[in-house]
């Protein structure tokens, strides 16, 4: 695709994100860097329309065709729903004779912070009896150790055709060191029900571990048949605009690939969305000169958090999605039930507790007037004047007497507190919630916070950016000019991306460097084979290779780059080199006197597109021009007149002195007393303590 | 140690929550430290670890979900008394006898840094963790065959390992000497210090921001907060009066049982007492429980707490009752040096007599019984005479509620299996089948958890199982007219000439090579009547495989068509329509009162 050249070509980039309230539509002239918005409406009950009606207005908008666009890229949410919600299809799975029950038992355990007498095992998107067992073996080596029953096979396949189900998961033990078996079965399903989908653990996720590896192709399996149906649907809106560009989809591991792709792997979407925003942050972040981030995105229910090292989010292999894990590589977000709608309540002993229960979008916080009646995190901030009392530029009105009456009823008076020792209670909860919670994101991965900057977006991210920074000792703040729109920047930024992973185990002392290297040539003819089908050119390419090791006797793994593009002596000294730093890193220690073992082996694949020319503010103006108002604002350290400012009127260079608000479309910044915000030429908001 | 007398000072609300929050984002520091770096399988598959926060008295502030409880900082206190800690200090122990069952087996070792604020010893942050081998008998250091304590590993009393910041090298090298794997043991202990270092200078930080005196305001707040909440919940539920139950062990692996534990728990007024002293005497084998008097208050605080309270369970859990009565030379109080190492099975017993209490006090409202988690060893050389250990937890079927069906197949809380693929690949061994064991829930409206199945075939040449499996003989009861559980059992080659059954709690097994161990694990019992329980849902289990046809139509009277696919509703309303006379507790028939 980086190829297209004939004249006149096609040059704009269009990002479509559809969240759970409203798609966002980016159109990007990457020439001139200009950029055209559009926020539509989500039609959760065919997310393609809102689709399509966001890409019809953004062309109205920008007075541009169909035929103008070269690339379409999307971050979707319709896996992630259905995995969410349990209303994938009703998928069968195939497996290796005794391992039926893989599934339900899971890893037998009761989670850390549950109740053993309270907690009930989730019910699993597969039952037992759309589980068929099949007799034959193949060996943790590779080797066959008994041959694959093929009327069993075809037995389970014509139950299955009985039944009517249309998609299959296919998952044997050991396939990831040979897929000969998963391969057979795949043909004679082919053979016995044309057309069906067919999801082999050995194509979705080639790892060891049964648990996981099974777990992540029956949700590919269950996903399949509607995001199907979904891509196709897609794939007609863009063609009903004029547009013959590719449609990209955005994966969990914060690349875009092709609709191919994603209708043979659609799991490989579950987080799309939010991956989205990790890559808005990590660009914002390198273009702003802070490759080393915290991204904390927060939205009404929750708040997802990223850490950003080296301008790349990181990404992991131990991912969850709702109750399930999911072993592929994705960015690493952790979720917490904090957010601009979290609920404040005084509990049966006296305590005041906030979230993880939300008002949500609806009947949300008691000052939209929707029907809220518990106040939130938002009433809370409004009550101290952290928000003016309107959103949207005013288009949306506030009700500071509804919230300033629900958190005096409801918190301030069963307390014996001020309401706004209340509110400010409230706020502090929820802030110290999240500290917690990134402090143990960043200790998990071997980080101190205060070595990195916090990218705070979302709706409600920059109002808490200052306190959270505070509270961590992290001396930067970036608040990115689109802080509501960071997912959609994400897309259009992104590069396409695809990972080709395989267990590989090589047990210390019995390294075999012909295996290793047959693994990862084999590896890499997928990656080329998929970045030919992509169209990538070859100076546009970029494959590496990287490898997971362990300590001999240890259960986990670290992912460190391979040493160079082949496999010797001494590139897999370096490699174990690399790990034995790696490890120390993270876990303050190195075992150079224990044996090292290969896992898994997994090459990347990109196709780097042109980085897109970014729209520079002009300079800044007096700033008098940008400021629209002033409010009274109750800090900690007592009440302050603080100045409110347009965001879109700070030019580049803008210096803004807290306390102040920052008011634009879809977010408010507070800069709390003492602190500095410089707004630099990108329009990112740099805000540091005061000298 | 007992709680500190609550201060006058009364911390703000805000404060408060914020200081709970920070006492758990600690805590999830620390044990993801240990976690991430520990050594052993046993650690960093199997999750057998936890950490906790005390205050500046040595009362648990925040502890885990885990069945245990005890003083950690007591029996440190009285060879290095408090105001000769230092900062940077770390002490260790895994003496269970001089700790009083605080560590209930030698292989968990506690870590304890104090921490200081204002000059002034103000907390102590401790991580717990089971380590793979401490020396002992056999590999693992645990076995059935142990007649006493010396034989279960190294003994540990509570030692100084670091004075402020100096590790003392030579405790650590006899310890490590004294291990068959020395390099696990080495990272699992480096791994513990880390996460206690983590939790020490976190809670300074804590004591910085707020002040010593708030801070330590909120500890005594969180305790008292707890134990307000455990004290009426208990006294909600139960009435006024004697409530007794007795529920048993089968054996102690070496001839001795079986082997009850009797409970009255007396009610009066405010005022609880539990009475154990009636528990049967200590035995030769390993299965004695030396146990901490608070840790029946801690089952009952843990299940009364459930997952809807937001109370920490800490200290505070204690005061649920206000005396815990244990007789000296009792299974639950037994004399050095017995050997413990088989704990595991009387402490669940325990859990589930706490349970049957319950059931009796609020005429069968409450969770029945379980089995005991399973774990063997299988222990030997492999094809290049180097040593190998497997240890596999296996997972049990727990109760079934008043409100729902007991857990199928979980070991327990945040303790993982290893998966077939890991012990394929890295023990000499072939896993044949990895399945939920049918008909071992008990029958009942809601169904107790299944139990499982793990078979494998053994590669190596030679190898001896070590193997510990309860409830057979006294399998865990239901109530309110739900039936006991299905037990569990081990079968070498089954279907072969050669099949034999293992005694369920024994040692020195000798298997070879191509031989097949099968491992079934027991059920949870039922809660009400099977009659009762929805058709359809008595169907979904037979097509899961969890209940046979047969049980359905037995124990549910629910009788499906020859498809097996749908229900005959005349003859299973015709089988319902005749419903025996229930009582309370259901094992080898009904009873009113279990013996």
């Amino acid at each position: 695709m980086a190829a297209h050249s004939e004249a006149p070509a096609p040059s704009l980039i269009v990002g479509i994100d559809t969240g759970g309230t409203f798609t966002d539509v980016t159109l990007l002239d990457p020439a001139t860097g200009r950029v055209w918005t559009a926020k539509t409406p989500s039609t959760p009950d065919d997310p393609s329309q809102g689709f399509g009606n966001g890409i019809a207005e953004v062309l109205e908008v920008s007075g541009r065709s169909g035929a103008d666009i070269a690339r379409v890229l999307h971050g979707t949410t319709v896996a992630t729903n259905l995995i969410l919600e349990g209303k994938g299809a009703r998928a069968a799975l195939l497996t290796t004779a005794g391992f039926k029950y893989v599934l339900e038992i899971g890893r037998q355990d009761v989670p850390r912070s549950a109740s053993l007498f309270a907690w009930v095992k989730p019910k699993r998107p597969v039952p037992p009896e759309r589980i068929f067992e099949i007799s034959g073996r193949i060996g943790p080596d590779g080797k066959e150790l008994q041959p694959l029953d093929e009327a069993a096979v075809r037995a389970a396949v014509w139950t299955i055709k009985t039944q009517g189900i249309s998609s299959v998961a296919v998952v044997l033990l050991h396939s990831y060191a040979n897929p000969a078996h998963e391969r057979r079965v795949a043909e004679i399903l082919a053979d016995e029900i044309p057309g069906a989908l067919v999801s082999l653990s050995s194509e979705v996720l080639p790892v060891f571990r049964e648990y996981e590896r099974s777990m992540t192709t029956i949700l590919n399996a269950s996903v399949m048949p509607v995001v199907s149906t979904y891509v196709e649907r897609l794939d007609r809106r863009i063609a009903e605009r004029g547009i013959a560009a590719p449609l990209l989809l955005m994966k969990s591991s914060g690349g875009v690939t092709s609709i191919r792709t994603v209708r043979r792997a659609p799991v490989e979407t579950a987080l799309s969305g939010p991956a989205a925003g990790a890559v808005g942050a990590a660009y914002v972040g390198a273009s702003s000169g802070h490759p080393n981030l915290i991204g904390i995105d927060i939205g009404g229910t929750s708040a997802d958090i990223t850490l950003i090292h080296g301008g790349e989010p990181g990404l992991t292999t131990n991912g969850r999605i709702g109750k399930w894990p999911v072993g592929l590589p994705m960015v690493d977000i952790a979720t917490i039930g904090a957010g601009g709608g979290s609920i404040a309540r005084v509990s049966d002993t006296g305590a005041l507790m906030v979230g993880p229960q939300s008002a949500g979008a609806m009947p949300g916080p008691v000052c939209y007037r929707r029907g809220g009646i518990e106040p939130t995190v938002t009433d809370a901030h409004l009550v101290l004047g952290h928000l003016p009392p309107y959103l949207l530029g005013g288009s949306f009105k506030l009700d500071v007497e509804a919230a300033r009456n629900a958190i005096r009823r409801q918190i301030a008076e069963p307390l014996g507190l001020e309401l706004e020792a209340a509110a400010r209670g409230i706020l502090a909860i929820v802030d110290n919630n999240m500290v917690g919670a990134i402090r143990v994101v960043s200790v998990e991965r071997g980080h101190d916070p205060r070595d990195f900057s916090l990218l705070p977006f979302g709706g409600a991210g920059p109002l808490h950016g200052g306190a959270l920074a505070r509270l961590l000792g992290m001396s930067t703040i970036v608040v990115p000019p689109g802080p509501g729109v960071l997912s959609a920047l994400g897309l259009l930024v992104s590069n396409l991306k695809a990972e080709f992973t395989r267990t590989c185990l090589q047990k210390a002392g019995e390294f075999d460097a012909g295996t290793v290297a047959r693994v990862f040539a084999g590896l890499e003819a997928e990656a080329l084979a998929w970045l030919d089908a992509e169209g990538v050119s070859e100076e546009a390419r970029s494959v590496t290779w990287h490898a997971s090791l362990r300590y001999q006797h240890q259960g986990f793994e670290l992912n460190v780059p391979w040493a160079s593009r082949d496999v010797t002596e001494a590139s897999a000294a370096a490699t174990v080199a690399a790990f034995h730093r790696l490890h120390e890193r993270l876990y303050t220690f190195a075992q150079e006197d224990t044996p090292v073992e290969i896992v898994t082996l997994r090459v990347d694949a990109r196709g780097i597109f042109p980085t897109p020319a970014m729209h520079e503010l002009p300079p800044v103006g007096a700033l008098e021009q940008a400021r629209v108002g002033t409010q009274s604002v109750f800090f900690e350290a007592g009440r302050a007149e603080s100045g409110i400012y347009a965001r879109e009127r700070l030019g580049a260079g803008a210096r803004i002195d807290g306390p102040a608000i920052l008011t634009q479309l879809d977010a408010t910044t507070l800069l709390l007393p003492g602190q500095v915000g410089v707004v630099d030429r990108f329009g990112n908001l740099i805000v540091r303590e005061g000298a | 140690m007992q709680p500190a007398q609550v201060s006058a000072q009364s911390i703000d609300p805000v404060t408060l929550q914020i200081v709970r929050g920070a006492l758990r984002a600690i805590q999830s520091e620390m044990e993801a430290v240990i976690e991430r770096t520990a050594m052993s399988p046993f650690i960093r598959e199997k999750k057998d670890f936890y950490a906790a926060l005390f205050d500046g008295a040595g009362c648990l502030v925040v502890g885990s979900n885990l069945p245990v409880f005890g003083d950690v900082v007591g029996p440190i206190a009285e060879h290095y008394p408090l105001d000769t800690m230092r900062p940077g200090d770390i002490y260790w122990f895994n003496d269970c006898y001089a700790s009083k069952g605080a560590v209930s087996h030698s292989p968990d070792q506690v870590f304890v840094a104090p921490v200081f604020a204002e000059g002034r010893l103000s907390a102590f942050a401790q991580s717990w963790a089971h380590f793979n081998d401490i020396g002992g008998m056999r590999p693992g250091s645990l076995s059935p065959d142990c007649t006493d304590i010396y034989q279960e590993g190294i003994i540990v009393p509570p030692v100084r390992v670091v004075r402020e910041g100096v590790i003392v090298e030579e405790l650590l090298r006899l310890f490590y000497r004294n291990s068959r794997f020395p390099e696990m043991v080495k990272g699992d202990t480096r791994a513990s210090m880390a996460a206690i270092r983590l939790g020490e200078r976190r809670l300074s930080e804590l004591f910085d921001r707020f002040g010593r005196a708030k801070t330590a305001d909120a500890f005594d707040r969180l305790i008292e907060e707890t134990a307000s909440e455990v004290r009426s919940k208990l006294r909600a539920l139960v009435p006024q009066g004697t409530h007794a139950f007795t529920d048993t062990v089968d054996s102690d692996g070496q001839g001795h049982g079986p082997i009850k534990l009797r409970y009255r728990l007396e009610v009066a007024g405010e005022h609880i007492t539990l009475d154990t002293s009636e528990s049967d005497d200590q035995v030769p084998g390993p299965v004695n429980f030396l146990m901490s008097p608070p840790v029946p208050a801690m089952v009952f605080g843990s299940y009364l707490l459930g997952e809807g309270s937001q109370s920490i369970l800490n200290a505070g859990v204690e005061r649920a009752i206000d005396e815990v009565i244990v007789r000296p030379g009792s299974v639950l109080q037994p004399t050095f040096p017995a050997p413990l190492g088989m704990r595991g099975v009387t402490m669940m017993r325990n859990m589930a007599t706490c349970l049957g209490l319950l059931n009796v006090a609020t005429g069968g409202r409450a969770m029945a019984s379980h089995s005991a988690y399973v774990i063997w060893y299988l222990r030997g050389r492999d094809d290049k005479g180097e040593l190998f250990l497997m240890s596999d937890g296996l997972g049990v079927g727990y109760g079934a509620r008043p409100t729902a069906d007991g857990n199928d197949a979980v070991y327990l809380v945040a303790q993982e299996n290893f998966p077939s693929e890991f012990l394929d690949s890295v023990f000499p061994v072939r896993v044949r089948r990895y399945a939920i064991n049918p008909d071992t829930g008990g029958p009942g409206r809601w169904r107790g958890g299944c139990g499982l199945i793990r078979e494998l075939e053994v590669l190596a040449p030679e190898a001896m199982v070590s193997m510990r499996i309860d409830s057979v003989e006294h399998p865990p009861w239901g109530v309110a007219g739900g039936h006991a559980a299905g037990t569990g059992r081990c079968v070498v080659n089954p279907g072969r000439p050669t099949e034999r059954v293992l005694r369920p709690l024994s040692d020195g097994n000798i298997v070879e090579r191509g031989d097949v161990v099968r491992v079934e694990t027991g059920g949870g019992g039922g809660w009400g009547h099977p009659f009762d329980r929805e058709a359809e849902r008595v169907l979904a289990d037979v097509r899961g495989g969890f209940v046979s046809r047969a049980c359905a139509e037995e124990h549910y009277g629910v009788v499906s068509e020859d498809d097996g696919a749908s229900i005959d509703a005349t003859a299973t309303d015709r089988r319902r329509a005749d419903r025996p006379r229930t009582k309370l507790f259901h094992r080898h028939g009904y009873h009113e009162v279990l013996s």
